[in-house]
C-alpha cells in the first residue's frame, strides 16, 4: 500500500485534520438539521391530528400544513 | 419575483429542490475529495498543504456570501417588513457561523506548515475572527430577544455593522501588511492559480456550495414548520 498518499511529505497531518474536521462539522450540522427537520413534522402531523375534524379540515386547506402533511407520510 | 417571496410557494419548492440537491450533493463531493486529495498536483513551494486551500477557501467564500446575504435581507425586512425573509436570514446565519469556524480552524492548520505558527493576530485572521463573533451577536439577537421589532433592529444593526467587518476581510491584505497571502482568484483581475488547482478547487466549492443549499432549504423548513405550529396552537384554543 502506497503510505505517500497519506504521508504526503510530512503534511498528511494537516491536511487529513483539515478534511477530517470540517467533514465531522458538515455531518454534524447535517444530521442536527434532519433530526429537528423530522421531529417538528411529527410533532406537527401530532397536533394537527388532535384537532376536531372540522378544524383539521381548515388546517389542511393551508398550502404549507397540507404540503407538511405530505412529506411526512412519504417519509 | 412577488412569487419567490410567497412562503407557501417556497415551501412547496424547497421539498422538491431539496430532494434534487441531495440527490447530486454525494456524488459531487466524492468527485470534489478525490481530486482535491489524489488528482491536483502539489504546489512548488507549499508542497501538499496547499491542498487545504481546497476547502479552506470555499468556507471562507460562503461564510462571507452568507454573511453579505443576511445584511441584504435585514436591510430589506427593515424597510418592508417582509415576514419570509425573516425565515431566510434565520436559515443562513448558523450554516454561515459553521463555515466561519471551518474556514477559522483549516486556516490555522495550513497556518503552522506553511508560517510556523498556528494564530497570528494579523489583519485578515483577526477580522475573520471578528466575523465570528458578529455571526454569534446575530444568532442571539434573534433567538433571544423576544419582542419582535427590537429583535429586527438588533439584527439589522448588527449585520450592518459585520458588512463593514467583511469590507474590512475583503481589503485586509491590500491595506495592512499581513502573513496571509493577497487573493489568487479575483473576478477583475487575472487569476494566479493553475488551471489544474483550479478544477478541484471549482469542484469544492460547488459542492459545499449545494451542501450550504440542502442545509438551508431543510432550514427553511424547520423555520416554517414553528410558525406553523404556533398557528395550530391557536387552533386549539
Amino acid at each position: 500500500m502506497n503510505f505517500e498518499i497519506f504521508v504526503m511529505n510530512g503534511f498528511g497531518i494537516y491536511v487529513w485534520s483539515s478534511f477530517a474536521f470540517t467533514f465531522l462539522v458538515c455531518l454534524f450540522l447535517f444530521l442536527r438539521t434532519k433530526k429537528t427537520l423530522k421531529k417538528l413534522e411529527k410533532e406537527f402531523v401530532k397536533e394537527a391530528h388532535n384537532l376536531s375534524e372540522d378544524r383539521l379540515k381548515e388546517v389542511k386547506k393551508q398550502k404549507i400544513a397540507k404540503e407538511i402533511l405530505i412529506s411526512h407520510s412519504r417519509s | 419575483m412577488i412569487k419567490f417571496l410567497n412562503p407557501s410557494y417556497v415551501f412547496k419548492i424547497s421539498g422538491k429542490l431539496l430532494n434534487i440537491f441531495k440527490t447530486i450533493l454525494i456524488p459531487l463531493v466524492i468527485i470534489g475529495l478525490v481530486f482535491s486529495l489524489f488528482l491536483s498536483p502539489e504546489d512548488y513551494i507549499q508542497g501538499d498543504s496547499v491542498r487545504i486551500m481546497y476547502i479552506h477557501v470555499p468556507a471562507a467564500w460562503i461564510s462571507l456570501f452568507s454573511f453579505a446575504a443576511i445584511s441584504f435581507f435585514c436591510i430589506l425586512n427593515f424597510l418592508f417588513k417582509l415576514k419570509n425573509v425573516t425565515l431566510i436570514y434565520k436559515s443562513l446565519a448558523p450554516i454561515g457561523l459553521t463555515f466561519n469556524i471551518v474556514a477559522v480552524v483549516t486556516g490555522s492548520l495550513w497556518g503552522q506548515p506553511t508560517w510556523g505558527t498556528w494564530w497570528a493576530w494579523d489583519a485578515r485572521l483577526t477580522s475573520m475572527l471578528v466575523l465570528m463573533f458578529f455571526y454569534i451577536a446575530f444568532i442571539f439577537s434573534y433567538k433571544f430577544v423576544s419582542n419582535p421589532d427590537r429583535s429586527i433592529k438588533a439584527c439589522t444593526l448588527i449585520s450592518v455593522l459585520g458588512l463593514i467587518n467583511i469590507v474590512i476581510i475583503k481589503y485586509s491584505v491590500e491595506w495592512w501588511s499581513t502573513l496571509h497571502q493577497p487573493a489568487s482568484i479575483s473576478l477583475t483581475k487575472e487569476t494566479t492559480v493553475h488551471f489544474s488547482m483550479l478544477i478541484p478547487l471549482g469542484l469544492m466549492v460547488f459542492a459545499l456550495f449545494m451542501y450550504v443549499a440542502v442545509i438551508f432549504l431543510m432550514k427553511y423548513r424547520i423555520e416554517t414548520i414553528r410558525i406553523k405550529k404556533k398557528g395550530i396552537k391557536n387552533y386549539e384554543l
